[in-house]
C-alpha cells in the first residue's frame, strides 16, 4: 500500500484534488494581494519582495508544499480525466447542457493552460531566464537608518514594469490569469462539495463566492499588465 | 403535428449503430413521448420494417424503466419528468427530434434505444440493503425517526434508478444514483449498523462497473426526473471518508 494507492479510489482522488487545490487557491489569493502592492510604488513592492526572500527556509517550505500540491493535483486530475474519457466512449450526436457550465466542463484544458502559464511565469519572474536583461539591483537607503548606509536589493518593480511594457508578454499574462479565473470559478465551490460541505442554507452562497473570488482575482491580476501598458504604473522607467 | 425524428438504430451490442430519420405526420399533442413512438412502431410494422426497441414499463413515471436521451437531455426537455410522462405538447409542429440511448460505458446498448442497466442492480447487491430478520412486522413506534431525517431519507428514496444521472454526466459517473441509495439508509436508524460497510462496498462496486468519476458539474441533478440533490453526493463523500478510516475498512482490506 504505497502513498499513491489513493488513486485507486474515486472518492479519495477527489479529496486529494480538493485539498491540493485548496492549498493552491490560498496561495493564489495571498500572491494576488502581494502583487497589488505594485500600486503602492516601487519601495513598497521591493521591500515586500526583500521580506519574502529574507524568510529563507520558511520560503522554501512554502515552495515545497506548493510544488508537491501542484504535482499531486496534476497527476490526479490526469488520471481522473483518462478514466472519465473511458467511461463515456460514445458522445451524443446532440448534447444540451442544463447545469454543467463552460468553466466546469473545461477544467482539464484550463488546468493544462495554467500549467504552461505557470512554467513560463516561473522562468520569467522567479528563475529569470527568459528576459535576464530586466534584472536590475536597486540601491536604497533604509527608512530607519541612523547613518547614510546604501543597501542593495532586487528591483522587482523595474523587472515587472519592463516585462509588461512588452505587449506580447502582457498578452500572455492576461490570457494566463483569465484562465486562472475560469478554473477557480468551478474549483472553489467544487472543493466544498468534495469535502462534503454542502447544505441548502449556505451552498448557494459558496457558489456565488466561488465565481466572485474568481472574477476578483482575475481582474486584480489583469489590471497590472494593463496599468503598465497604459503607463499608470512605472511610467518613469 | 408533423415531426422529423432522428432515431438511433443498433442491431445488437456488437454491431455499430447509426441514426435513421423518420417522418411522422399524425402526432397528437396529448400523446406521451412513448405513445408517439408506439404510433411510429405501428407504422413501421405495417410497412414491414423492424420496429424501434425502447424500454418502458409503468408509464406512470415511477418505475425507472423508460430512458431515452431526447435532444441531448436524458428524459427530454421537461424538468423533473420521465420520458413516459413527457407529452408531445412540449414540442412544436415541424420540430426535429434527436433520440439516442443513454450513453455510458457501463450502460452498453442491447438494441436500438435499450441499454443494459444491470450495473445498477449489482451496486444495490453490494450494499443497498439492510439486514433484518423477517417475521412479524415490528411495532411502528419502537424505532423513532426524527421528522427531518425521515424527509431527507424519503427525498433520497425517490430515486427510481433510471440512470439519467449517468446518461447526463459528461464523465458517465453514477455518483448521484449511488449517493441516493447511501443517503436513503444513512438518514434512518435502521441503516446505521451497516452504514460504513455499505458506502465502501457500493462505491467499490460502482468503480468496478466502469462508471466515471464525479467532477461536480451537477448535470446529474438537473437531469434527474426525481430531482435527487447532489447534497446526497456530499453526504456520501463524508461517509466514505469516515468509513475509510474505520475498522470496517480494515476488515474489508484483510478479507481481500
Amino acid at each position: 500500500m504505497g502513498f499513491f494507492s489513493y488513486l485507486r479510489s474515486t472518492v479519495l482522488s477527489k479529496v486529494v484534488m480538493a485539498i491540493t487545490g485548496a492549498i493552491i487557491v490560498l496561495y493564489v489569493i495571498v500572491h494576488t494581494a502581494g502583487n497589488l502592492l505594485i500600486y503602492l510604488g516601487r519601495d513598497t513592492l521591493n521591500s515586500y519582495s526583500a521580506f519574502l526572500h529574507s524568510l529563507g527556509p520558511i520560503l522554501w517550505i512554502i515552495r515545497i508544499i506548493l510544488i508537491v500540491s501542484a504535482i499531486l493535483h496534476i497527476i490526479t486530475s490526469i488520471k481522473l480525466k483518462f478514466e472519465n474519457w473511458r467511461s463515456k466512449p460514445t458522445k451524443y450526436a446532440v448534447k444540451n447542457y442544463l447545469k454543467a457550465k463552460f468553466t466546469s466542463r473545461t477544467m482539464i484544458w484550463t488546468g493544462l493552460m495554467i500549467l504552461a502559464f505557470v512554467i513560463y511565469h516561473l522562468l520569467h519572474f522567479t528563475i529569470r531566464v527568459t528576459n535576464p536583461q530586466h534584472y536590475y539591483p536597486e540601491f536604497y537607503q533604509p527608512h530607519n537608518a541612523v547613518s547614510s548606509v546604501i543597501l542593495e536589493r532586487f528591483d522587482v518593480y523595474r523587472m515587472v514594469v519592463l516585462g509588461f511594457q512588452n505587449p506580447l508578454i502582457s498578452i500572455v499574462y492576461i490570457i494566463g490569469v483569465i484562465t486562472v479565473g475560469f478554473h477557480l470559478d468551478h474549483a472553489i465551490q467544487s472543493m466544498f462539495q468534495t469535502l462534503g460541505y454542502n447544505q441548502k442554507h449556505y451552498f448557494p452562497t459558496i457558489q456565488k463566492c466561488s465565481t466572485g473570488i474568481a472574477i476578483i482575482i482575475a481582474l486584480c491580476l489583469v489590471s497590472i499588465p494593463i496599468s503598465v501598458m497604459l503607463g499608470f504604473v512605472g511610467g518613469g522607467i | 403535428m408533423k415531426l422529423t425524428l432522428h432515431i438511433w438504430r443498433q442491431k445488437n451490442s456488437s454491431e455499430k449503430g447509426h441514426f435513421e430519420t423518420y417522418q411522422l405526420d399524425n402526432v397528437i399533442e396529448d400523446m406521451s413521448f412513448l405513445e408517439m413512438l408506439d404510433v411510429l412502431n405501428e407504422k413501421l410494422v405495417l410497412e414491414g420494417k423492424e420496429p424501434i426497441a425502447f424500454d418502458h414499463d409503468c408509464r406512470e413515471g415511477i418505475c425507472g424503466a423508460c430512458s431515452l436521451t431526447i435532444n441531448g437531455i436524458p428524459h427530454g426537455p421537461e424538468k423533473a419528468t420521465t420520458t413516459c410522462q413527457l407529452h408531445m405538447r412540449k414540442f412544436k409542429d415541424g420540430d426535429e427530434i434527436w433520440i439516442e440511448p443513454f450513453r455510458a460505458k457501463a450502460f452498453p446498448v442491447i438494441k436500438d434505444l435499450i441499454v443494459d442497466r444491470s450495473a445498477f442492480d449489482r451496486i444495490i447487491q453490494a450494499g443497498g440493503f439492510i439486514s433484518v430478520n423477517t417475521g412479524q412486522a415490528p411495532e411502528a413506534n419502537s424505532i423513532l425517526v426524527p421528522k427531518q431525517n425521515a424527509e431527507k431519507a424519503m427525498d433520497a428514496a425517490q430515486c427510481i434508478g433510471c440512470g439519467a444521472c449517468v446518461a447526463a454526466c459528461p464523465n458517465g459517473s453514477a455518483m448521484l444514483f449511488v449517493s441516493a441509495k447511501v443517503a436513503h439508509f444513512a438518514y434512518l436508524p435502521q441503516g446505521q449498523p451497516e452504514r460504513k460497510l455499505r458506502v465502501l462496498k457500493m462505491v467499490e462496486q460502482m468503480q468496478k462497473e466502469g462508471f466515471g468519476n464525479c467532477s461536480n458539474m451537477y448535470e446529474c441533478e438537473a437531469a434527474c426526473p426525481k430531482e435527487i440533490s447532489v447534497r446526497n453526493i456530499a453526504l456520501m463523500f463524508r461517509d466514505y471518508l469516515k468509513a475509510s478510516c474505520s475498522e470496517e475498512k480494515l476488515e474489508l482490506v484483510e478479507n481481500e
